[in-house]
């Protein structure tokens, strides 16, 4: 059986699963008042897609330079590293973005919650990119490192051509899960009144009080967000095989 | 094999007439919204609403079980049958009546506003202008009033008032939209940055919130309502947990709850 057969079909017995089960509850359907709203949801789907989009490049960047930090032999800048992702995956991002917002952000004059949003989604998400990647540099063997300078590799050409390769490799899979993470994390910032996605939804149902009616367009929103995103990334997975 | 299952059905419809007949009132609220509803120091929910729904209770000859609900889940709760009726200071609308049931209003207020300290702002008109931030609390009647109302504010959505109230301290919003009462109380705890504009600019009442078919049952609740307000049960919640608010607001002249 193809590949895309065996999708198709698991999809459509979901499906049917579901079906049954919102059948069996007898809920009384009312899209109408769902649909009046729309360009509200549509504007919180933009709203997510733009943070995420940020969110995704500055939590890689913030991920990479506190793995570099991670991996420093310097003993403070691996203490700063470690205490920065020790501190951020400890603590519930709630409490981030509301002490971040509301008292560090004040305090330095940071007052657009947009941008506030991203920075401190970013590092959040940030604080799992760095392990992930310090792990994946780790995972690559010595004897590369050693076989790369006997063939007269610069440590800069060694790291471009011989261990980046792999350890992107190695971290394409957790970096997919952490990038889907993220884009579902980004509804906590309705907390500081960022009018996205989740939001808006729970705005809806707040207004037309059709509880399943606002959230199942939520649910295939993040599908269409995050669905793509795991294609890309078995995409690269395939790409940077050891056979290509 | 069948007397087994004879058995099994004679025993589950017992307990099923059982349960109907000792079957406690559902109230749903959601308790973060003192002093109606709350939770005392030892996690108990106490409160005006709390009150009277007890009181409903002893009318009714039914125990009362509080569940704690968020506030934008009390409707949806309601419909489900998760609980009974709704006593969480919610605002008879005429949106809420296209999916829920009221009782006889028991209590009169309305909307007002808390202005940053250095805003320029006097009124709710004053705030329908581009370039103005309004916060309200997500699913309340002040949320769905800027949002239809004030289309050229900027509208800020929380989830927690607190939040709400401090984008008002720190100068980051113009005005929250609330209750006078709510207004009145949060001002007293940011005397320094924030105003209480009370006079409320739309008035509004409170009721039990009801599925739409218990007739009867909303018959009982008028009811009760009516003697718990003859025998002075309101006044006395008013004086128990509000007395610093009633005199403040009788002097300012500013129609007043129960009243």
């Amino acid at each position: 059986m193809p590949r895309w057969l065996a999708h198709v079909i698991v999809v459509l017995l979901f499906a049917a699963l579901l079906a049954v089960a919102f059948s069996r509850v007898n809920y009384a359907w009312n899209w109408t008042g769902v649909w009046e709203y729309r360009e509200k949801l549509l504007q919180g789907f933009g709203v997510t897609v733009a943070l995420s989009v940020a969110s995704l490049v500055a939590s890689t960047l913030i991920g990479m330079l506190a793995a570099l930090l991670l991996g420093s032999t310097n003993t403070l800048l691996e203490a700063v590293g470690r205490v920065y992702v020790e501190l951020i995956r400890g603590t519930p991002l709630l409490v981030q973005l509301l002490i971040g917002f509301y008292v560090v952000a004040s305090a330095v004059g940071l007052e657009n919650r947009y941008v506030v949003g991203v920075l401190l989604l970013s590092l959040f998400s940030g604080a799992y990119m760095a392990d992930i990647f310090r792990g994946g540099l780790a995972a690559i063997p010595q004897t590369q490192r050693d076989s790369a300078r006997a063939i007269g590799l610069t440590p800069w050409q060694s790291f471009r051509l011989v261990i980046l390769p792999q350890a992107i490799r190695l971290v394409l899979p957790a970096v997919a899960g952490q990038f889907v993470s993220l884009i579902k994390d980004s509804s906590l910032l309705s907390v500081i009144a960022v009018a996205e996605f989740t939001l808006a939804a729970q705005e809806v149902n707040a207004f037309t009080y059709s509880t399943l009616e606002s959230y199942l367009p939520l649910a295939a929103g993040y599908l269409l967000l995050t669905l793509p995103l795991s294609a890309v990334s078995r995409l690269l997975e395939r790409r940077y095989r050891y056979e290509a | 094999m069948r007397a087994i299952s004879v058995v099994l059905w004679g025993c589950l419809f017992f307990v099923a007439a059982a349960a109907s007949a000792a079957q406690p009132l559902r109230v749903g609220m959601e308790l973060s919204y003192p002093p109606f509803e709350m939770t005392d120091p030892q996690g108990r929910p106490t409160g005006v609403s709390v009150k009277i729904a007890e009181a409903l209770g002893r009318h009714l000859g039914r125990d009362v079980v509080v569940e704690n609900v968020a506030f934008d889940g009390l409707i949806p709760a309601l419909k489900t049958g998760k609980i009974d009726c709704i006593i969480s200071s919610m605002t008879a609308t005429k949106e809420r009546s296209r999916s829920i049931a009221f009782s006889e209003p028991y209590l009169k207020t309305g909307l007002a506003l808390l202005v940053g300290k250095d805003s320029p702002v006097q009124s709710a008109a004053d705030l329908d202008v581009a370039g103005r931030a309004i916060t309200v609390k997500k699913g309340t009647t002040g949320h769905h009033y800027a949002s239809t109302t004030l289309k050229r504010a900027r509208l800020l959505v929380l989830d927690k008032e607190s939040a709400a109230v401090m984008e008002v301290a720190q100068g980051k919003a113009d005005a929250f939209i609330y209750d006078s009462l709510s207004v009145f109380q949060n001002h007293k705890r940011h005397p320094g940055t924030t105003r209480a504009l009370l006079r409320p600019f739309r008035e509004e009442t409170w009721a039990v919130g009801l599925r739409p078919g218990d007739a009867q049952f909303r018959e009982q609740i008028n009811t009760f309502l009516k003697e718990f307000r003859a025998a002075g049960g309101f006044e006395k919640l008013g004086d128990e947990f509000l007395p610093e608010e009633k005199a403040a607001f009788r002097a300012q002249g500013i129609p007043f709850y129960f009243e």
